[in-house]
């Protein structure tokens, strides 16, 4: 009885137990296939993930081309410039660190407060601080005779963006600064580690912002290097395990010639305007100048808070660059394109000749409209008109134009467009004609409006970009590769324009000649300053007055005010007969075009020619 | 069998296949570490103190633990009630006891005493077991759970509670009762939800579901986890190169989750190697079980066998993704000194009761 019992005990906690165990067992299965659905299955997926924990990628900034002139010589380029930087997790005391190290490097409170804020976190991750940038050679030299003491700094070698003329080239080049946007997406390098991204420049991840720097941004940039770090769950970086070197930016090759950009600053003087000057062989822009100016070093490399904001305060509006976004009139600088186009349209020839009495009777009213010379130039034709700038002549001529054909014909010389290939931020200005004073005020167009445009007076106006491309079509004989400033970057003109320019080879040698007497011959406007150099220039000067006036006298009132006074433009090229180069220069509340202007512009060409 | 007094109560099988686990386990350790040796020579000592006490507990009669059973039990709860009220509050939770120099988990006791008592108290009933004792039985049980439960520890008070169960489960409970019992638990379980887990309790059960919820907070660990077995692949990164172990994306290495170490040093292979061991061991104990002279041994060695076994299979499930993270370190592997003499006693104990033979009155 006992026996059986403990018989049927058995069994039950037998079968009971097997139970339980084969439970166990198919636990251990489950186990088993997760582990396998883990490992095997989805292998591929979790190594990825592993990766992705463990390997931090960053960039690594890579230094910007230079930008050179047309001889080869460095207008921008890297400087080495060296900062104190730290590692703070080496760093236990960060306050006696300081302390140590403030007899070395000179600290400004802000320095050491800012040190102080940025130091935990960093600490934390094993990433570098900056302590102090910009070391002076004094600085560098007690920091590394006492290094052995500063096991947790070194000296880092960065880069600043710099030129060793940096006022004169301020506009045409543009500065640098950080920007905060300045991912490379195409890298697979995540947005949040460009933060950590390894410094070429002390200023961070910069980026061309104006001038050349913008336009080009791409060429000069270069490309990022990578390096791959491993890092633990805390983000602190363990050790490299990936480098791949950047790649310096493509070297930016100009047509710009550091000493006559020089020369035209110089020129210039603290006196208000722009210069540029066109090579007529190649189209590329040799001067591009416009004062007042700022310091481009400065502005890349940090600027005071106060020291931006007196320059954007300035009257004088350094920052706006006049050679591409001054709109001026033309004056008496638009007489040989008002000739031309008389020429084109068999409106005058080069012998017929009408009397300037010194004024322009509109016949429609009666209307005067006065010449620069009391009693008028008696009996002129078209190179004395240019020579000695008759107004009565172009009043007429271009009273007899049609206004819509003249804008057209202004249009085929660059007017009211953009002209350079590659400048930064050109303005195209506009042509007047019937429609655009209708929209713009609402009222129709005069024929006395087409005569004020007959002297570039008026609606006409135009930048000095604009002239000069201008004086150099009409060097060329109408015909000129499109104005650049990088070499390479020219495009051929427009086939169409240049057929609109199609004066007879006779005609461009008078009109030349008639050009050229403006400046050499005894009656010209601007002969005083043919004794300036010793070649031949051709050129028209200009004196663009700024309020309408109809005698000498009230001019004198009006010159006080000095805001008031008329601008000095002139076009010029050289040497005659064979033009190399073509300039335009403005100077504003300059007053006589020829006088004023006119030496800027052979202190140019001088340079351009003396190389 | 003249010279019973020289014999040596001792399972070869039992012996070396918990010998090699420990010593595995103490590489496992090292690399857990980032090769922190004193840790792994602290938990070497712990082992070799296992194996002795293990050696000295197993030549004892299986009478011995019979007859102690309730001043076991009553000791073990006692321990209890000194945590409660002196222990030293660690991670909001009262779960040591400081003996002089040593301190341990009081609920590891009741681990061992619950079902020895329960054994004892079940091994000479009449199958089917009665109304009575099911109710006394369960009573016990509940007042050990609700004991190591409030600690908090419900990891641990599941554990003692499963291990009475299977006492209970072992001496015949009826499988109507078992049915019924069941159903009720699936009635009330939207009340155990409600009232009786904590809000983060609630939520590692959530995450278990979705750990990529909340991958930063609740779901890192078994997302790291899984990651770290995943990427292991069948062969593993190798001995101290697994970067989710190395460099401590993985959390709580050296305890919880030392079987992802396993899993991303040595691979598919390693793991398999692991849960074999695994599965020799509790093959052998079933083994024992079935052989053992008596009721109260057969008891015994399947109530300690099988809550081992579920503290194995939490743990393997909790790491894997299978179950809720829940405390629960890898037997025999997972640092910890407490658990391991705690395991070392169960073990011996089992082998005092797997080779302990009845001899027939003479």
């Amino acid at each position: 009885m006992i026996f059986e019992e403990r018989q049927v005990e058995k069994n039950n906690f037998s079968s009971r137990a097997i139970f339980l165990f084969a439970l166990v067992g198919a636990s251990f299965l489950a186990v088993l296939f997760q582990v396998f659905a883990l490992q095997v299955s989805s292998y591929t997926s979790y190594e990825l993930a592993a990766l992705n924990n463990k390997n931090y990628a960053i960039p690594i900034q890579p230094l910007r081309g230079e930008i050179l002139d047309r001889k080869g010589d460095a207008i921008v380029r890297n400087d080495p410039t060296f900062d104190l930087i730290t590692q703070p997790d080496l760093i236990s005391q960060p306050e006696l660190f300081l302390e140590l190290i403030k007899p070395v490097i000179y600290l400004s409170e802000l320095d050491e407060a800012q040190y102080l804020k940025k130091f935990k976190e960093k600490a934390f991750v094993n990433k570098e601080l900056v302590l102090k940038k910009n070391l002076t050679a004094e600085e560098i030299a007690r920091f590394n005779v006492r290094s052995f003491k500063f096991k947790n700094a070194f000296i880092g070698k960065r880069h600043r963006r710099i030129s060793d003329y940096p006022e004169v080239f301020a506009h045409v080049l543009g500065y640098t600064s950080r920007s905060n946007n300045q991912y490379d997406l195409s890298m697979e390098i995540p947005r949040s580690h460009w933060v950590d991204a390894e410094l070429t420049y002390a200023n961070g991840l910069i980026q061309g912002k104006t001038g050349l720097e913008e336009t080009y941004n791409q060429h000069l940039s270069g490309t990022h290097g990578t390096r791959v770090y491993e890092i633990n769950s805390r983000g602190r970086l363990v050790k490299t395990l990936e480098y791949y070197p950047p790649a310096k930016g493509l070297n930016l090759h100009t047509y710009l010639d550091i000493k006559a950009q020089i020369v035209a600053a110089n020129a210039l003087g603290d006196r208000k305007g722009a210069v540029v000057a066109i090579d007529l062989k190649s189209g590329g822009i040799n001067v591009l100048y416009s004062a007042p100016t700022y310091s481009i070093n400065k502005l890349s490399n940090g600027m005071s808070v106060d020291e931006f904001q007196d320059l954007i305060k300035d009257p004088d509006k350094p920052f706006f660059n006049r050679a591409l976004q001054g709109r001026y009139p033309p004056a008496s600088t638009i007489k040989p394109a008002i000739g031309m186009f008389g020429l084109t349209n068999q409106l005058i020839n080069w012998r017929e000749e009408i009397d300037d009495p010194g004024f322009f009777i509109l016949p429609e009213n009666g209307r005067i409209y006065r010449g620069w010379k009391k009693g008028g130039h008696n009996n002129v034709n078209l190179k004395k008109a240019l020579m000695v700038s008759s107004n009565t002549y172009f009043f007429k001529l271009a009273y007899q134009s049609d206004m819509k054909d003249l804008a057209s014909y202004f249009s085929s010389l660059g007017f009211g467009s953009s002209v350079c290939s590659d400048c930064y931020d050109e303005d195209s200005v506009f042509i007047p004609s019937p429609e655009w004073k209708y929209k713009n005020f609402n009222v129709p167009w005069f024929t006395g409006d087409t005569v004020n445009i007959g002297v570039g007076q008026g609606y006409l106006v135009a930048t000095p970009m604009q002239l000069a491309n201008y004086i150099s079509i009409l060097a060329n004989k109408g015909n000129l590769p499109a104005p650049a400033l990088v070499k390479g970057k020219n495009q051929s003109l427009d086939s169409n324009k240049s057929q609109e320019i199609n004066l007879s080879n006779e005609d461009w040698v008078k009109m030349h000649d008639a050009l050229t007497a403006v400046i050499e011959s005894d009656f010209g406007t601007a002969r005083s300053i043919k004794n300036l150099k010793d070649f031949q220039v051709a050129g028209k000067s200009g004196t663009a007055e700024l309020v309408s006036l109809d005698s000498k006298e009230a001019y004198l009132e009006v010159r006080d005010t000095e805001l008031l006074r008329d601008h000095s433009i002139i076009i010029a090229f050289g040497p005659m007969p064979n033009p190399q180069y073509a300039v335009s220069v403005v100077i504003e509340n300059g007053e006589s075009g020829g006088a004023v202007a006119g030496p800027v512009a052979i202190e140019v060409l001088k340079s351009l020619l003396n190389e | 069998m003249n010279n019973r007094p020289s014999k040596i109560y001792f399972d070869p099988y039992l012996f070396f296949s918990l010998f090699t686990l420990s010593i595995f386990g103490l590489f496992f350790l090292y690399s857990a570490s980032n090769a922190d040796t004193s840790i792994v020579f602290k938990q070497a000592v712990y082992i070799f103190l296992g194996f002795a006490i293990m050696v000295a507990v197993s030549q004892a009669d299986p009478d011995v633990f019979r007859r102690t059973s309730l001043v076991f039990i009553i000791f073990s709860i006692l321990l209890l009630g000194i945590t409660f009220l002196f222990g030293p509050e660690i991670n909001g939770a009262q779960r040591w006891v400081r003996l002089g120099p040593f301190s341990f988990q009081s609920s590891e006791l009741l681990k061992l005493a619950l079902p020895i008592f329960l054994a004892n108290f079940l091994f000479d009933k009449r199958l089917p077991i009665q109304s009575r004792e099911i109710v006394i039985s369960l009573a016990v049980i509940f007042i050990a759970f609700m004991l190591v439960a409030r600690q908090p520890d419900l990891g641990t008070g599941l554990i003692v509670a499963l291990s009475g169960l299977f006492v209970l489960f072992l001496s015949g409970l009826s499988w109507s009762f078992i049915g019924g019992a069941f159903i009720a638990l699936i009635i009330c379980s939207p009340l155990i939800w409600n009232v009786l887990l904590q809000p983060f309790q609630q939520q590692r059960i959530a995450t278990l579901f979705n750990p990529e919820s909340d991958p930063f907070g609740a779901g890192w660990n078994i997302i790291q986890s899984k990651i770290a077995i995943g990427s292991g692949g069948i062969f593993g990164k190798g001995f101290g190169e697994g970067s989710q172990t190395q460099l401590n994306f993985l959390p709580e290495t050296k305890t919880d989750f030392i079987f992802s170490v396993i899993g991303e040093e040595f691979g598919f292979f390693g793991v398999a190697i692991l849960l074999s061991i695994y599965f020799f061991v509790l093959m052998r104990c079933l083994y024992l079980a079935l052989n053992a002279r008596d009721r109260f041994c057969r008891l015994v060695i399947g109530g300690l066998t099988l809550t081992f076994a579920a503290n194995l299979v939490i743990n393997l499930c909790m790491v894997v993704g299978l179950l809720p993270v829940v405390g629960m370190p890898l037997p025999f592997i997972s640092r910890g000194g407490s658990s391991l003499i705690s395991l070392f006693f169960a073990f011996g104990i089992i082998t005092s009761m797997g080779t302990h033979k009845k001899f027939l009155p003479q």
